[in-house]
């Protein structure tokens, strides 16, 4: 039937009640995928704005809520969409649309917002200048005595890896808490209000300091070290694949079972360094009859550093291991990750005798921005190993 | 160069130590304390995988069958029982708890490992989280295959056990269960397969670490109060109050309740509802806790819940929550501070 029909009578429903540049932004937004031949009309789940924030209240701990965007500050059409959301045609959520949409937020905390977005055309391509002024950021806010904590939130794509750099350089024992949603802010069901609200939570909960950056969605709080995204639409997707949740953001309670006991950000030995750039540091996937060819082709682009991503326990092919060999004589330092993502990569005599790096239980992705910190300070193969088993 | 060759002698040495160095030097101290189990257990032919009942393996020959052990500790041993862990029961769980006690307050004493049958064996772990006063490592360990089979897991469980026993990680950690590599605590993990190896899991928080052929890595250390911050003590106590366990399904009526209070029960937990016959209950002061068949998940505090003057369970299962109700009772009648403890431990 018309589902056309019903999209057009909730949004004039909803436009009533708007204010009028509220309404003339709605309207624009509406005419993008009008007119780019978008079959429905979309709803947009905007409020009339709640009264001007109130004077801070002293009692409540004071969060920051940073947005480095993603799906959470995504919009699309319809509502059903959740799969082919933002671009040109969807205006971002700002942050203080969340505020808008999410009035209990301040219930929790007092809110201060902040907006880290990469501009919107390289919005899904963040740099490492972009990291590192997020970085450079998260270290003042950290110093700062007003501030109790932050909250990030990012795109799910690279979220784990964002985290684990902060865990391993800002310097603080705040809480920072690495947020998003898996569906779009505009999405049926979405995920990203109790995200974002549980979020908050974890911020300003006291228990939450010193135990590094953490990710809370869905519920589970995990460690920026261990946890990755498992799933690509589900909404439980980040877990942590050899060890699991510290704690959970249940209705009665923020509560914590487990502290990681891996160094991380006060703890850490690259904490409150600005990191302008980074040694180029390659990943080189390991698959029946992996050439060694990408791995000198990363070489001669300039690579310090090669996370192998092996089979089995970190087994790189006859061929790589030839290449590898080849980097090595250059003095690139190679590390050993295991494709199979669950278990350590050990440490065995035969690989101290190719004097290749065990990665421990670190996925590539995040093996490599070890390694580029690493290498800022070293290119000792005991040393980096000892990084290796410390972080 | 210079800094290669180092690095060479470096790793050199370190890859040598595990077998040449430790006989030596004096060796770490480690007391076996034996309950029994599949790990102890023979069967009539070596693919006889179920009802292995042909035979117990003594403390000494656990030892015998596994002489690298006398590369990693000094061993001592005592028997506490050689039964299937179905016949554990507060008799055995307070000797254990006085004894390895008596073991760690030894200044010699490095750490303890206990020999159990995994049905029941995380019980037994949960106890003495709560009652062994030290921060001295306690390892758990079990098979899922008996002495006499192919394949047989016990070996390496009981190698790796020592071996995280030894381990100066593992101390303050509380009591760890040890099978199939993984380091688990005892709070947090169930058996979750009849006979898989892979059977003991967390399945809300995971492992805390791993027994890997290089070393023993460690990822996670619990927060909840246990051993060495726990405040329950069972030198004196030669018994523990009767709690049981009432299964919630539907149709399930009070009968069950009621039978249990008539026995004598002081507490009872629940897996949900109860009724009419929970009231009863209270009335006679039984304690009631409100626990989940679920397996993960918290059972979450509510006012409404509070008013009726039970507890909630945190995300402990049925079994692990009577162990609590028991200890609590021997402390306290409130329910108010025994919902602190179920938020605490």
């Amino acid at each position: 039937m018309n589902t056309e029909i019903s999209f057009a009578a909730c949004r004039a429903g909803k436009a009533s009640q708007l204010p009028r540049h509220r309404l003339l932004r709605v309207l624009l937004l509406s005419a993008g995928p009008l007119l780019a031949g978008v079959a429905t009309a979309q709803e947009i789940p905007r409020y009339a704005p709640p009264p001007p924030m109130p004077a801070a209240n002293a009692r409540l701990p004071t969060v920051v809520l940073m947005s480095m965007g993603g799906t959470i500050a995504s919009r699309g059409a319809p509502r059903l969409n959740i799969t082919n959301y933002g671009g040109k045609d969807y205006p971002r959520v700002d942050p203080q649309d969340w505020v808008n949409d999410l009035p209990e937020i301040r219930g929790i905390a007092n809110i201060v917002l902040e907006d880290q977005r990469a501009p919107q055309e390289r919005a899904s391509s963040e740099t490492h200048e972009d990291f590192a002024r997020v970085a450079r950021r998260l270290n003042e806010l950290a110093r700062d005595p007003k501030i109790d904590g932050i909250v990030v939130t990012h795109g799910t794509n690279t979220m784990a890896e964002t985290a684990y750099y902060m865990n391993l350089v800002v310097k603080t024992d705040k809480p920072i808490v690495f947020v998003g949603s898996q569906r779009p802010w505009t999405g049926l069901s979405g995920d990203g209000p109790r995200n974002l609200y549980d979020a908050v939570r974890v911020a300003a909960s006291p228990q939450s300091r010193g135990k590094g950056v953490l990710h809370a969605m869905n519920q589970f709080i995990n460690p920026a070290r261990d946890v990755n995204k498992s799933s690509a639409y589900r909404v439980q997707t980040f877990r942590g694949i050899d060890v699991g949740a510290i704690g959970f953001v249940d209705p009665d309670k923020v509560v914590f079972y487990r502290e990681p006991v891996r160094r991380h950000t006060s703890g850490s030995e690259f904490a409150g360094n600005d990191y302008q750039s980074l040694p180029r540091v390659e990943v080189a996937y390991a698959y029946r009859d992996a050439p060694g060819y990408l791995i000198d082709a990363m070489v001669a682009n300039g690579a310090r550093g090669i996370v192998v991503e092996g089979t089995g326990a970190g087994s790189p092919t006859s061929d790589q291991t030839e290449a590898i060999k080849r980097a090595q004589a250059k003095g690139v330092v190679v590390v050993a990750t295991a494709r199979t993502e669950g278990g350590r990569v050990q440490d065995t005599p035969r690989r101290r005798e190719a004097r290749i790096v065990p990665g421990d239980n670190l996925v590539p992705e995040k093996a490599r921005i070890l390694l580029q910190l690493a290498l800022t300070k070293t290119q000792d193969l005991g040393e980096v190993k000892r990084i290796f088993d410390e972080y | 160069m210079i800094r290669r060759s180092l690095l060479v002698a470096v790793l050199a040495s370190a890859l040598l130590t595990p077998l040449g160095a430790y006989a030596q030097t004096a060796l770490p101290k480690v007391k076996l304390f034996t309950t029994g189990g599949t790990i102890q257990s023979k069967g009539a032919h070596r693919q006889k995988l179920m009802e292995y009942s042909d035979g117990r393996v003594t403390p000494q020959e656990l030892l015998d069958d596994l002489p690298e052990l006398k590369d990693l500790a000094e061993i001592s041993t005592m028997e506490v029982a050689n039964v299937g862990s179905g016949n554990i029961a507060a008799e055995q769980l307070l000797t254990l708890a006085r004894e390895i006690n008596a073991w760690l307050a030894r200044p010699e004493a490095t750490g303890a490992v206990v020999t159990h049958g995994t049905a029941t064996l995380e019980e037994t772990a949960y106890f003495l989280n709560l009652t062994v006063h030290s921060q001295k490592p306690v390892v758990m360990v079990g098979a899922m295959r008996p002495f006499t089979a192919v394949s047989r897991d016990g070996p390496m469980n009981l190698y790796n056990a020592v071996r995280v026993a030894v381990a100066p990680q593992s101390r303050g950690m509380g009591v760890l269960i040890m099978l199939n590599d993984e380091i688990n605590a005892a709070r947090d993990t169930t058996k979750t397969n009849t006979y898989r190896v892979e059977t003991f899991v967390a399945r809300d928080l995971g492992p805390l670490g791993f027994a890997d052929s290089d070393r023993i890595a460690y990822y996670r250390r619990p927060l909840y109060r246990h051993t060495y911050r726990s405040e329950f003590n069972v030198d004196q106590l030669s018994t523990l109050p009767r709690v049981d366990v009432a299964y919630t399904y539907q149709e399930a009526d009070g009968a069950a309740i009621d039978a249990f209070v008539t026995a004598g029960a002081k507490g009872i937990v629940l897996t949900g509802g109860g009724g009419d016959a929970v009231k009863a209950a209270q009335n006679k002061g039984v304690l009631i806790v409100n626990s989940d068949r679920k397996g993960a998940g918290r059972v979450v505090e509510s006012e409404k819940v509070a008013a009726s003057g039970r507890i909630t369970s945190d995300n402990l299962p049925p079994h692990k929550a009577r162990i609590l109700l028991r200890l609590a009772l021997t402390k306290t009648q409130d329910p108010k501070q025994i919902q602190r403890m179920f938020n605490e431990y």
